[in-house]
C-alpha cells in the first residue's frame, strides 16, 4: 500500500509542519502589509523570513550557500526536513522527486545584471538541482498546472508509485513572491487591500503568500498504526474560460463527484476548499459543494493564515488538513464572520472536534482547471465506518 | 470627439488583438461588451490599463469600468472629461 | 491496456502545411491556411497559438468522431514553460514604463495552452502540463498511459509544444484505447521516437 510517510512546511508561520499546524490551530496568520519601492501599491502577503531561512539552511548545508537561489534553498531545506523527520533516504534510486511550481526562479528576469546561469529560469532545471542536491539521479517530474499544481503533483506521485518503478515519491511545492507575480495579480485586480476573508460576504480579493512544502509518499507493507492515505484524486477542466471560473462550477463539481463515488458523505470530517477570497472563486466553490450535496459538511480555507501560496498551496494545505484529520480537529477559517445567503455553507468560526476518517482538499486555477483529493485517516483497529 | 473616438477604436483593436476587426466594424453606440466584439473580463482589465497608460486616468474601482465601457462614445466622453494627459 | 496513435500533427518553422510556413511570418499564416474562424486565436500568446494550431491540425479529420468529449484528456509537455511570454510580460513592468498587462500575465502560465485546446473542443477531462528538459517519448507514453489508466477516459490529446527564442516545435498525437481503421500504430516509446525522428528528418530535407 501507498501511505503518507512524512511532510514539512516552510512559511511565515515556521519552518516545520508542527510549528505551522500549531500556529494555524492557535489562530495565527502570517499575512502582513508590505511595501516595496518597486511595486506600485503596498500589498498584504505572507512572506518567508529570509534571514531565518538562510541561517537554518547554512546550519545544515554550509558548503552550498552561494550557489543556490532562495527558492532552491527553501525547497531543499523543506525536502531535507521532511526526509530526516520521517527517517527516509531520499537519495535512494527508489526515490522519485516531483516538483510543483508555477513560476520557479522567475524573479531572475528582474535582475539587472543578468549574470545568472540562464538554465535557472527553467522549471525542469530547478527540479534537477533539488534532486541532485540529495544525490538522487532519477529524472524528476515537474508539474506546472497553475494553482492546482500541488494536487496534480500528489496524484502523479500515487500513479508513479502504483506503476512500480519507485517506492518513494518526494513531492515538493514551491513559489516565492517577486515583482513579476505581485504586479500580475495587481493588474488582474485580484488582490485585497486588507487581510483576505475567504467565503465571507465582505470578501474583496486574495492575498499572496510564500511557502515551500514537501510530502513524502511511500510504498510499504507495514504501515504505522495511524497513517494517512490518498484514496482518490481527480483533475478536470471547465472548458469555459482561461481565467474566469465556470458559473455553474462544472469542473469543480465533476472533480468532487469523481472522488466521492464510494464514500458516504457522513464520513467526511471537512472540506478544505481553495477559498482564495476572490468573489468569483469562493462563489464557484460554494456552487460546486452545494451541487455535490456537501453543503452540510464543514468547509474551511487556509488562505487567511498563509495567503495564496500558488504552486506550494496544494501541498501545504494538504499537510495542514491531514494533520487536523489526525488531530480529530476541524480548523476554522481565519477572518470569516458571515457567509453569503445565496449558497450557504457550513463554515466553522471556531475549532471543532470530529473523528470522521475522511477529508477533501479541493482547488481550482487559471486555465479552468480543477482538482480534488480524498484523504483517509487509517487506524490500527482498521478503518472507522 | 470624433477624432478621439477614431483614435480609441484603433487603440482598442491594437491592444485587444482584434485582428479581423476594422474601426468601421465598431459602432460608436453599440455595447463594447456582450456579443458584438466578443470581449471578456481580461479585455476589460486591459482597457483599464489603456486608460491609465494613454490618458492618465486611474480607476479607483475596476467595477466603474462597467459604466465607462458601455460604448465607444461613452468611453470617449469619459476620457475627454477626465484625462490628465 | 493497449493504446494507439490514431492521428498526429507536426509544426516547426520549416515544416507545417503544404502551402505555408511558420518561419518569419509567425503562426497567423497557418491559422489562415487551416481556414477556421476563431477570433480568440489572436488573443493567445505564441505558445498557446502553437498548441492550438497543432490540435486543430490533429483533430480536423476526427472532429465528428469525438462524440464523448467529456473524458478527453489534454496533456502537454515542453521545455521552456511560458518563458517567451514571461519575457514579454517583464517588459510591461519596466520601472520607467510600468503598466503591467493583465492579458499577458494570464499567459505566463504554461497550462493556459491546455485550457485553450479544452475550451475550443469542449474537452472537460484532465488537463496537465509537464516541464521536461527535452522531448522524451518514454515520459510522454508513461504519463499518458498512467492518466488513461486512472481516469474513465479512453482518449487523450498529447504531445510536445515548445516555443522559445524565435523557434518552435509542436508534435501532437491523438491517443485512443481503440485503433481506428486508418492506423494501428501502437502508442509505445519506440513508435513515438520513430515518428518524431521521421518528422524532424522530413523537415531537414525540405
Amino acid at each position: 500500500m501507498i501511505i503518507w510517510a512524512g511532510d514539512n512546511i516552510i512559511s511565515a508561520l515556521g519552518l516545520t509542519s508542527e510549528a505551522n499546524y500549531k500556529a494555524v490551530k492557535a489562530g495565527t496568520s502570517g499575512i502582513a502589509l508590505h511595501n516595496a519601492t518597486s511595486i506600485a501599491e503596498p500589498f498584504q502577503a505572507s512572506l518567508i523570513n529570509r534571514e531565518q531561512l538562510d541561517d537554518t539552511f547554512n546550519q545544515h548545508f554550509h558548503s552550498h550557500t552561494n550557489t543556490y537561489t532562495t527558492l532552491e534553498k527553501a525547497a531543499i531545506l523543506s525536502a531535507h526536513t521532511a526526509a530526516t523527520t520521517a527517517n527516509i533516504d531520499i537519495s535512494s534510486p527508489d526515490a522519485l522527486f516531483i516538483l510543483s511550481t508555477t513560476k520557479g526562479n522567475i524573479h531572475l528576469l528582474d535582475t539587472p545584471d543578468q549574470t545568472y546561469d540562464p538554465r535557472k529560469l527553467h522549471l525542469w532545471h530547478t527540479a534537477q538541482l533539488i534532486a541532485k542536491h540529495f544525490n538522487n539521479t532519477n529524472e524528476p517530474i515537474t508539474i506546472s498546472n497553475a494553482c492546482i499544481s500541488g494536487l496534480c503533483a500528489q496524484i502523479t506521485a500515487i500513479r508513479e508509485l502504483s506503476d512500480g518503478r519507485y517506492t518513494t515519491a518526494v513531492v515538493i511545492g514551491i513559489d516565492l513572491l517577486s515583482r513579476f507575480i505581485i504586479s500580475g495579480f495587481q493588474s488582474l485586480k485580484a488582490l485585497s487591500p486588507k487581510p483576505c476573508q475567504p467565503f465571507d460576504d465582505n470578501r474583496s480579493g486574495l492575498n499572496l503568500g510564500e511557502a515551500a512544502a514537501t510530502i513524502i509518499y511511500r510504498k510499504t507493507t507495514q504501515p504505522p498504526n495511524t497513517h494517512i492515505t490518498l484514496v482518490n484524486g481527480s483533475i478536470t477542466n471547465d472548458a469555459n474560460h482561461i481565467s474566469g471560473p465556470s458559473r455553474t462550477a462544472e469542473g469543480s463539481y465533476a472533480a468532487l463527484t469523481n472522488i466521492l463515488q464510494q464514500t458516504n458523505h457522513n464520513n467526511i470530517a471537512f472540506i478544505n476548499a481553495h477559498g482564495t477570497a476572490t468573489p468569483y472563486n469562493d462563489r464557484m466553490e460554494a456552487i460546486a459543494i452545494t451541487r455535490a450535496k456537501l453543503n452540510n459538511t464543514p468547509v474551511n480555507s487556509l488562505k487567511g493564515n498563509f495567503g495564496h501560496t500558488l504552486g506550494a498551496a496544494g501541498i501545504l494545505e494538504s499537510i495542514i488538513s491531514t494533520h487536523a484529520l489526525t488531530d480529530n480537529t476541524i480548523l476554522p477559517t481565519h477572518n470569516f464572520t458571515r457567509g453569503e445567503n445565496e449558497y450557504p455553507l457550513n463554515i466553522p468560526t471556531k475549532t471543532q472536534h470530529s473523528t470522521e476518517p475522511y477529508c477533501i482538499k479541493m482547488m481550482s486555477g487559471f486555465g479552468g482547471c480543477n482538482a480534488a483529493l480524498l484523504f483517509k485517516k487509517n487506524t490500527h483497529n482498521g478503518t472507522i465506518h | 470627439m470624433n477624432e478621439l473616438i477614431q483614435e480609441l477604436k484603433l487603440e482598442i483593436i491594437n491592444v485587444l488583438n482584434l485582428e479581423d476587426v476594422t474601426p468601421a466594424d465598431i459602432n460608436d453606440d453599440a455595447p463594447l461588451f456582450g456579443d458584438g466584439l466578443g470581449l471578456d473580463s481580461i479585455d476589460a482589465l486591459e482597457l483599464i490599463v489603456l486608460m491609465e497608460k494613454n490618458y492618465g486616468i486611474k480607476l479607483a474601482d475596476p467595477a466603474q469600468g462597467r459604466e465607462i465601457f458601455k460604448s465607444i462614445r461613452i468611453m470617449a466622453e469619459y476620457i475627454q472629461s477626465n484625462r490628465t494627459k | 491496456m493497449e493504446l494507439y496513435i490514431n492521428q498526429y500533427s507536426y509544426i516547426s518553422p520549416k515544416h507545417t502545411h503544404p502551402t505555408v510556413t511558420t518561419a518569419g511570418e509567425g503562426l497567423t499564416p497557418l491559422y489562415r491556411a487551416i481556414g477556421i474562424d476563431y477570433p480568440k486565436f489572436f488573443k493567445m500568446d505564441n505558445l498557446a497559438k502553437l498548441g492550438f494550431l497543432a490540435a486543430e491540425l490533429l483533430l480536423q479529420q476526427n472532429k465528428r468522431n469525438l462524440n464523448t468529449r467529456k473524458d478527453i484528456a489534454t496533456i502537454c509537455f515542453n521545455r521552456s514553460s511560458s518563458l517567451d511570454t514571461d519575457r514579454l510580460y517583464q517588459t510591461t513592468i519596466n520601472p520607467e514604463n510600468n503598466y503591467p498587462s493583465p492579458s499577458l500575465f494570464v499567459y505566463t502560465l504554461p497550462n493556459i495552452l491546455t485550457a485553450e485546446i479544452a475550451i475550443r473542443n469542449k474537452f472537460t477531462g484532465e488537463t496537465s502540463t509537464y516541464i521536461t528538459p527535452s522531448l522524451n517519448p518514454e515520459t510522454i507514453v508513461r504519463t499518458v498511459r498512467q492518466t488513461l489508466n486512472n481516469t474513465n477516459g479512453n482518449t487523450a490529446i498529447t504531445g510536445w509544444t515548445e516555443y522559445a527564442d524565435d523557434t518552435h516545435e509542436a508534435f501532437m498525437m491523438l491517443i485512443n484505447k481503440q485503433h481506428n481503421s486508418n492506423t494501428t500504430t501502437p502508442f509505445t516509446p519506440e513508435q513515438v521516437n520513430k515518428l518524431i525522428i521521421h518528422l524532424r528528418k522530413q523537415t531537414n530535407n525540405k
